[in-house]
């Protein structure tokens, strides 16, 4: 059999795949029912709050910052609660990371706030000395893409029944109902009414002008996301 | 039995599956030392030092016309 | 045909090397670029405050990955394929018309999908997911690729005279299976387009955005599974395919041992694939699949080791060619590095080192001896053995690439021994607790004591970049050198001063 296979392209390569397939089979497939599983407290994404994940995506925080807190007490010191696999139920992608150049974010809403955010985005280094982050100044300047984010909550809502518009139960035994507009138009007015409420927390001039017109800069979706890690 | 029992059961069988056809294979080679054509492995390193386009095949494809399905098993 | 006599035909090799060249000068000074933004935080900022937004360092991460892996490693392995499959299989690409065709459009598109990518990335568009960042247009056209690489492959393979497959070859066969499984399970997702809201509206927000098929855990377990064997069949397997061939060719020595190499060839593909989730130790994939990606990641030692001591063996009683040629020195550290890391490699999968290791620097180093010291080292020597053969001249310059040996090796030395210590440092540092319990050391001050590292690091790489430089203009000058006779060329590389 073996001679007869190395001189039979087709089958050898047939045989290769299903050697390498073997470990993909055996090792991801039974792990798919369970872990996908929200546990209690944990709520999809404000249309606000996943543009703001859109954002994060966008300027890849996720090469410099981690969303995973390991079993550790030194972690937990510093992070908080370890991570729990119900966590992450609605994050598509996942965003682990996999390198810590600056701090673990998965629950930094804890512990930050929306003017904290604000001024480190602007200058990193004057809210922590000596941080090596760069500023991100254009995030005050370029505008949310709420469009995407509301086609993307469409979207899981549809095919992963991901509960939008109904109600998800919140440690505390209270209930939370996440909206999701029906037509673009709502989605826009939901995610503004969100945005007001960061926006009165925030210093700068010109994006309170932006939001009172209507209009929302990135860095106030990414701080509606960065405030609901918790 | 639920299903993680079964799977348990099936990679017990699956890996012990898998070392024998490795040992054979280990077997095999250092045993037969040579190919179904009688030509020892060692050789096929010729594949890579005497591989201009006129040089000698270790072993050629005996004829163009017939099928690669058609050559025989060992 | 009938007037001349057959040749092998490389006119698709030659374009293939081109972009290695190209892309590996694109995505080295890349990570320079990174390295010292990382040292020196200004550097962000080096075109200005109005195009900080494509000079920050998060932005160019990828593009840095993404260059050096689907740019600089697969032209290379595209490169030496289109090379040595032809010699190994003995049949030349100029027999058929058709495999011509596939490969210059193998070529063609895959310049136009690396286009796409380099826009899209710089962009922002990416789907975050590590060496899996573009999004569904971008992957459709990885996919076409692919398929067009297969093609190419099987159909040189079909119309082949020697009846047994190289060792070469099966791993590059390997190399197209591997990736093809990985790249399309990974990358499942749902383009956000097409939902309909129930006002009825379609065709919402930007139509390159997709959502992916798996959420949280099941995601990451999906990701790391391809991240992990990316590395396996980008950087291992197909690299291994290359010293098979050119080490021997070059050496003009048998491999020591062809059933070894037969061997570590099942060894590596049996084990490679469940140590991916060594990547997710401690986190919330299930404790069972962590333990045995760690058991796994050390039985890959073997198959490992098996191939590299292989390879070190079949210089056996031939040492004086690695002090007399330059080019066998690349290959014999090269296979040294390769030893190096896949040892390095289980040592960091190992619980309680990772518990240290994972999300430091040290991570990084392993990366980077891998990739600077054995892929990086090992495509070059291929290409400087091909260049010769496939512009019938001679190597320019023997002393440049002599210098060259010696400065990208310090440049690695440089690169891995400052991550070590710095990733060991983080790592303990983030640990600490006084004796009150408390944590010793607020985050910032593990990134400050850092500093001198990231200096060293970013010199290392810049030696390295300066290495490749060196290799470029070697290559571009051999194009003119003084042409060669055919038999000059059987074993040993001819060069020049």
């Amino acid at each position: 059999m073996f001679h007869w296979l190395e001189k039979h392209p087709f089958f050898f390569a047939v045989g290769v795949f299903l050697v390498i397939a073997f470990a993909g089979l055996i090792e991801i497939l039974p792990n798919f029912a369970q872990a996908s599983r929200p546990v209690i407290g944990t709520a999809p994404y404000s249309t606000l709050e996943l543009t703001g994940r859109h954002i994060y995506i966008k300027n890849s925080c996720n090469a410099c910052h981690s969303q995973l807190v390991r079993p550790f007490k030194s972690e937990t010191d510093r992070y908080g609660h370890y991570s729990l696999s119900g966590e992450y139920a609605y994050d598509r992608p996942f965003l682990w990371g996999s390198k810590r150049t600056g701090p673990d974010l998965m629950r930094v809403g804890n512990y930050r706030t929306t003017d904290w955010h604000e001024n480190h985005m602007k200058e990193p280094s004057a809210v922590v000395p000596s941080s090596i982050m760069p500023a991100y100044r254009w995030l005050f300047t370029n505008k949310s893409d709420i469009e995407t984010a509301y086609a993307e909550q469409l979207t899981v809502a549809k095919n992963f029944g991901v509960p939008y518009n109904k109600p998800v139960s919140m440690k505390d035994g209270s209930s939370k109902t996440v909206k999701m507009g029906a037509s673009v138009a709502e989605a826009k007015s939901i995610a503004l009414e969100e945005a007001k409420v960061i926006a009165a927390d925030m210093r700068d001039q010109d994006v309170k002008d932006a939001v009172a017109n209507g209009q929302i800069p990135e860095i106030v979706a990414l701080i509606a996301y960065l405030n609901s890690l918790k | 039995m639920d299903i993680a029992q079964l799977q348990a059961y099936g990679y017990f069988v699956l890996i012990t599956l898998l070392v024998l056809v490795l040992y054979g294979y280990i077997y095999h080679l250092y045993s037969k030392r040579k190919d179904a054509d009688g030509v020892d492995y060692e050789s096929y390193s010729n594949m890579a030092l005497k591989d201009d386009i006129e040089d000698a095949l270790v072993s050629a494809i005996p004829d163009e016309n017939v099928p690669l399905e058609g050559t025989k098993k060992k | 045909m009938v007037n001349r006599p057959l040749e092998y035909d490389y006119t698709v090799a030659k374009m293939f090397m081109l972009t290695t060249v190209v892309l590996g000068i694109v995505g080295m000074l890349i990570g320079v670029i990174l390295a010292f933004e990382l040292a020196f935080p200004g550097i962000n900022l080096i075109l200005g405050d109005k195009l900080a937004e494509y000079t920050n360092f998060s932005r160019l991460r990828p593009l840095h990955t993404d260059a050096v892996i689907f740019g600089f490693t697969l032209s290379g392995v595209f490169a030496t394929w289109y090379y040595v499959g032809q010699r190994v299989l003995k049949v030349s690409m100029a027999e058929s018309k058709l495999l011509m065709s596939v490969g210059k459009l193998h070529f063609w598109l895959y310049i136009v999908v690396v286009a796409a990518a380099v826009f899209s990335l710089f962009a922002g568009v990416t789907t975050s997911k590590e060496y899996a960042e573009f999004e569904w247009p971008i992957d459709i056209g990885v996919v076409v690729v692919w398929v067009l690489f297969g093609v190419s492959m099987f159909g040189l393979i079909g119309i082949r005279r020697e009846k047994s497959l190289y060792i070469s070859v099966w791993y590059y066969i390997a190399t197209f299976l591997g990736i093809a499984m990985l790249y399309l399970f990974n990358n499942m997702e749902i383009p956000t387009m097409l939902a309909t809201s129930p006002a009825g509206e379609t065709g919402i927000g930007s139509w390159y955005h997709s959502v992916s098929m798996y959420s949280g855990t099941n995601d990451a377990l999906v990701q790391w599974w391809y991240g992990h064997n990316a590395v396996a069949f980008g950087f291992t397997v197909p690299i291994v395919a290359m010293i098979y061939y050119f080490l021997p060719k070059e050496s003009g020595q048998a491999i020591y041992s062809y059933k070894l190499s037969l061997l570590s060839f099942w060894g590596l593909m049996f084990v490679y694939l469940w140590a991916g989730g060594h990547h997710l130790l401690y986190s919330t994939v299930p404790d069972w699949m962590q333990t045995m990606a760690s058991v796994f990641s050390v039985i890959l030692i073997l198959p490992s080791w098996g191939s590299a001591i292989n390879m070190l063996l079949t210089m056996k009683g031939q040492w004086q060619q690695v002090a007399a040629s330059p080019l066998i020195k690349f290959m014999v550290l090269a296979s040294t590095f390769y030893m190096f890391s896949t040892l390095e490699g289980p040592i960091q999968a190992i619980k309680s080192v990772n518990a240290i290791a994972h999300f430091t620097d040290w991570i990084v180093g392993h990366v980077h001896d891998g990739v600077l010291g054995w892929v990086g080292f090992m495509i070059m020597s291929a290409l400087f053995h091909m260049a010769p053969r496939v512009f019938k001249r001679e190597l320019y310059s023997k002393s440049l690439m002599a210098t060259q040996f010696w400065i990208q090796t310090l440049g690695v030395i440089l690169y891995f021994t400052s991550m070590w210590i710095s990733g060991i440092t983080q790592g303990m540092m983030w640990r600490a607790h006084d004796e009150f319990g408390n944590l010793a050391y607020s985050f910032i001050d593990t990134v400050t004591v850092l500093h001198p590292y990231y200096v060293i690091r970013g010199v290392g790489g810049l030696l390295y970049l300066i290495g490749f430089l060196m290799f470029a203009y070697n290559i571009y000058k051999t194009m003119s050198s003084r042409p060669v006779e055919e038999r000059e060329l059987q074993n040993a590389t001819p060069m020049g001063a």
